[in-house]
């Protein structure tokens, strides 16, 4: 179990984490997930112990390992963490072997037990042929494997992963992403996990806190994030595709304008707002009609047996995910069908109205 | 696309990848290096010159010709690249990888003792350590009334301190050069592990440092044992001899044979230890440790220790820079060295001529022939660091990327060689080769290009050496990327190798300005009127007795030396901005 509060981190006059408050269950696999400079990184090192919080505690099943307040922390390797970096920082003058069985070495594990956990993690992870290489000897995704298995050969309560896939190729990372999710009921850990790729996100954790600009902006399942983005910044962030969202403004005699076009409206609205759409209610027409909006046809691809039809127009960038669709080619307009009433409206500043 | 790549590069080169390059670099470093060396060798194996080795081996005169040089030789070599590599070393982790206060300070400071010519720094040893032993004047320590026991004010002793003083800064510049490219996500990766510091330092640090360690205990070996100025100024009054102060003998009084012989013989003698040395490095797999992903820079906390260990490194860094530079530059003002801070006279420097004062002469800045000579030395600085850096980079790219085979290994072995033969062979064999003319070519003697040429030559083991230890850690993927761009050779070597390269380029090109700025033992053979350089006008205003004169050259020398130091590491920060915090 892992408690977050208030957790804040300054580095001079910079805010990179901003209070942030959230508490995840045993074995629990949590994904913080946001764009680059979002402080996702620096929770984590906050987590493994790296970097002493400017405020705030983390408490590890209700052990406090960190206290900005009081300026303390627990080392990193007595917190019962391990670590995995992007880099996968292995050791360049030692065998994965070595690799595996120098943090057990440290830890003054007896020489045969120690044997045996390298032989046991290195088959956990199917790379027990190649002990004696080095890392600069072995594949990307080999030393990714590797990294893993220094990481959980100690048995750590809690697993961090600091983008770990993020220097694999696609194929590579979705295999890596289900070896992953093995490793984590495996070991029964917590985890927590660092990464920009919402994708990984929807489908390896069992909570996600999205981030921006050093604050949460939510915290749920999966599941919960699409199904209700209490953001603007998340409806647009998660789900495949996202959501889309459409400036809305009052056009008198209840009609409503649509980035600009004025269009007949199923809903009530007395100010400027961001109206969401999903991408499977939009309808796709190479032709105007009642409720359309004209944008320039942008991409088009196969999604497991429907079509993905995107369009630009400036700012606005409007996907749907329909059953069939006209063939277009670039520089034809797309007809995007609105639906009479979003799925969501939020403020100009992203907060959702009720 | 890495198929069609590396099809692509098969098609196009018929010949071994690498070879045209390896046959250019082998041809250069061939003529420069080899061709000066061989004409020694061949010298002595002339009939008439032959007897000369079984004078030198084994004869009645052998003993003092040979072995006790020999033994000197190896007891400074083995001192100094210790004493070297633990206080180098030990400077760099704490430039490098620690929270000590003033890193920066500390790391400029522990660039400067190579700056200042070792003949300079003994000459500051004299100022203050020499006792009435071999009469004239007494230092300033005698002059407050301590007395100075002989061995601490000539000999062994003395030479190993000197020496020592002189080339840590070396160990610490190569080995400074590889900490900093030590990811700090292999010590956080420890620090996960719950190794302590000493732990992370002894099984992280320290074998990924060991090819840094290795260049730096090799370097400063060589550099030990072939040193003349040292030895010959601390050790010669007491007759002690090394090989280079032997061979320098032997030449002076003629015997030019018996010299080659004992030059060839320290050769000898030390390449096993070079030899050794890189077997070290290039047995070992290289660690590509940048990787082209960012990792951030953090450091260890020293904690309560920080500032014993500052304190520590600052007294280290005083006693080696400001207070030889203080010496000199109040013995340059001071009539008498046993009271360096009295009567102190501007006349050595700016002084017309007097008879009443040093025979005449007048100060160095109413000297025509120095003011020359500065002009000289600086102009020879500058093209032989940009020449000496261009053929260095080539050779440790060469060995670099294509390590094996019979070429590279005699590029290597060619490359490495001038480390192991006293500057004044070096000199000696240059005048051998180019004094008369070869072929269509006249007779180089006397002439800038000869000082180039040698100079050159002379230090592509410095240029190599230390730029070898960056090349090295700049990850093959790095190129490789590059090349599937379709980037040509000399088009990666501008845009990716050299940019990733710059800090050790810059080190290693400031270290071929200085080395040249402050050589002495070299350009002592191939000095004349027409090329006058500092370095020689201060030694024979020393050995004449000149000693303010001696001194307020190597301060002019000093000060140029530094300001260049400073102008590159200015341009090293503005060239490698991902490198500040």
């Amino acid at each position: 179990m892992i408690t977050i509060s208030n957790l804040t981190k300054s580095f001079g006059t910079f805010d990179a984490v901003k209070s942030v408050s959230l508490s995840v269950p045993k074995g629990a696999f949590l994904v913080l997930v946001g764009p680059s400079g979002c402080g996702k990184s620096t929770i984590l090192r906050m987590l493994a112990g790296l970097e002493k919080p400017t405020g705030g505690t983390i408490a590890f099943n209700d052990k406090t390992v960190s206290d900005g307040e009081r300026g303390w922390t627990i080392e990193p390797s007595q917190r019962d963490a391990g670590l995995v970096f992007q880099s996968y920082a292995l050791w360049p003058h030692m065998t994965v072997s070595g690799n595996v069985e120098w943090p057990l070495k440290v830890a003054r594990m007896p020489s045969a037990e120690r044997k045996a956990r390298v032989h046991e993690v290195l088959t956990l992870l199917d790379i027990e042929t190649l002990g004696a290489r080095y890392p600069s000897e072995i594949s990307g995704g080999q030393q990714q494997r590797v990294a893993i298995a220094r990481m959980i050969a100690p048995k750590p309560g809690i697993l961090l992963f600091d983008e770990p896939l993020s220097n694999l190729d696609a194929k590579l990372r979705i295999e890596m992403r289900t070896e992953l999710l093995r490793v984590h009921r495996a070991t029964g850990a917590t985890s927590v996990y660092v990464t920009h790729d919402q994708v990984e996100a929807m489908t390896m954790a069992s909570h996600v806190a999205v981030l921006k600009d050093g604050r949460i902006e939510q915290f749920g399942a999966p599941g919960d994030l699409v199904a209700a983005p209490r953001t603007a910044f998340v409806a647009t962030f998660v789900g495949t595709p996202p959501a889309n969202l459409i400036v809305v403004e009052p056009a008198g005699d209840g009609r409503i304008a649509f980035a600009g076009e004025v269009l007949p409206a199923g809903f009530a609205l007395d100010r400027p707002a961001q109206a969401m759409f999903r991408p499977e209610n939009l309808g796709v027409s190479d032709r105007p009609g009642a409720r359309t909006i004209a944008l320039e046809f942008a991409e088009a691809s196969p999604v497991a047996g429907r079509v993905m039809i995107t369009g630009t127009r400036g700012d606005l960038r409007l996907t749907a995910v329909v059953n069939d669709a006209p063939k277009f080619a670039p520089g034809d307009s797309v007809h995007f069908a609105i639906p009479e009433t979003p799925a969501a409206l939020y403020a100009p500043g992203g907060e959702l109205l009720a | 696309m890495a198929n069609f790549a590396s099809i692509a590069s098969h098609a196009r080169y018929a010949l071994p990848q690498g070879l045209p390059l390896k046959i250019a670099v082998l041809a250069v470093i061939g003529i420069l290096i080899a061709a000066p060396l061989a004409r020694i060798l061949f010298d002595t194996l002339a009939p008439e010159t032959i007897s000369a080795w079984r004078d030198v081996v084994v004869s009645p005169l052998s003993r003092n010709l040979l072995w006790v040089p020999l033994s000197n030789t190896l007891i400074l070599g083995v001192v100094v690249a210790g004493g070297c590599v633990l206080i180098g070393g030990f400077l760099a982790w704490l430039v490098v990888m620690t929270d000590v206060p003033f890193r920066r300070t500390i790391g400029l400071l522990a660039t400067l003792p190579f700056m200042i010519p070792s003949f300079a720094t003994a000459l500051a040893w004299t100022s203050l350590f020499r006792n009435s032993r071999m009469g004239g004047q007494t230092g300033y320590l005698e002059g407050l009334g301590l007395s100075i026991p002989d061995w601490l004010s000539w000999g062994m002793t003395p030479t190993l301190i000197v020496l020592t003083a002189h080339y840590y800064a070396l160990a610490f510049t190569v080995i400074a050069a590889a900490l900093a490219t030590v990811n700090s996500d292999l010590v956080e990766a420890a620090q996960m592990a719950g190794a302590k510091r000493g732990r992370i330092f002894m099984g992280i640090i320290l074998p990924v440092a060991l090819p840094a360690i290795v260049a730096g205990a090799s370097l400063t070996f060589a550099g030990a044992v072939s040193n003349f100025a040292a030895p010959a100024l601390l050790g010669l009054p007491v007759r002690m001899q090394t090989m280079a102060t032997r061979l320098f003998g032997m030449i002076e009084i003629g015997q030019t044979a018996r010299g080659y012989v004992i030059a060839i013989l320290l050769i000898v003698v030390s390449a096993v230890f070079l030899w050794f040395g890189n077997r070290v490095i290039s047995g070992r797999r290289s660690y590509a440790t940048i990787t082209g992903k960012g990792g951030r820079a953090k450091r260890f906390e020293l904690g309560a220790a920080r500032y014993p260990l500052f304190a520590l490194a600052g007294t280290i860094c005083f006693l080696t820079t400001v207070v030889p530079v203080v010496v000199l530059i109040a013995s340059s003002l001071a009539p008498s060295s046993s009271a360096l801070f009295s009567n102190w006279t501007l006349h050595y420097w700016t002084g017309l001529s007097t008879p009443s004062i040093a025979q005449g002469q007048a100060g160095v800045l109413h000297n025509p022939f120095i003011v020359s000579a500065t002009t000289t030395t600086v102009a020879l600085g500058v093209v032989v660091a940009i020449v000496g850096s261009v053929l260095g980079l080539m050779i440790a790219f060469t060995l670099a990327r294509h390590r094996s085979g019979f070429l590279s290994g005699a590029i290597n072995q060619l490359a490495f060689l001038p480390l192991l033969v006293p500057g004044i062979a070096f000199g000696a064999a240059y005048i051998a080769l180019f004094g008369a003319p070869v072929g269509p070519f006249p007779a180089l003697y006397g002439t800038f290009t000869l000082l180039v040429i040698a100079g050159t030559a002379y230090l592509v083991p410095f240029s190599v050496q230390t730029g070898r230890a960056v090349i090295q850690q700049v990850s093959g993927n790095l190129d490789e990327s590059a090349r599937l761009t379709g980037a040509g050779f000399l088009r990666r070597m501008i845009a990716i190798t050299i940019p990733l390269a710059s800090r050790g380029l810059a080190a290693g090109s400031l270290i071929i300005f200085v080395k040249i700025m402050r050589d002495l033992s070299l350009v002592v053979l191939l000095f004349t009127p027409t090329t006058p350089v500092l370095s020689v006008l201060a030694y024979r205003y020393a050995s004449e007795g000149f000693a303010q004169f001696a001194n307020a050259i190597t301060v002019v020398i000093l000060v140029i030396s530094i300001a260049a130091t400073l102008l590159a590491n200015r341009l090293q920060a503005k060239s490698q901005p991902w490198l500040k915090n």
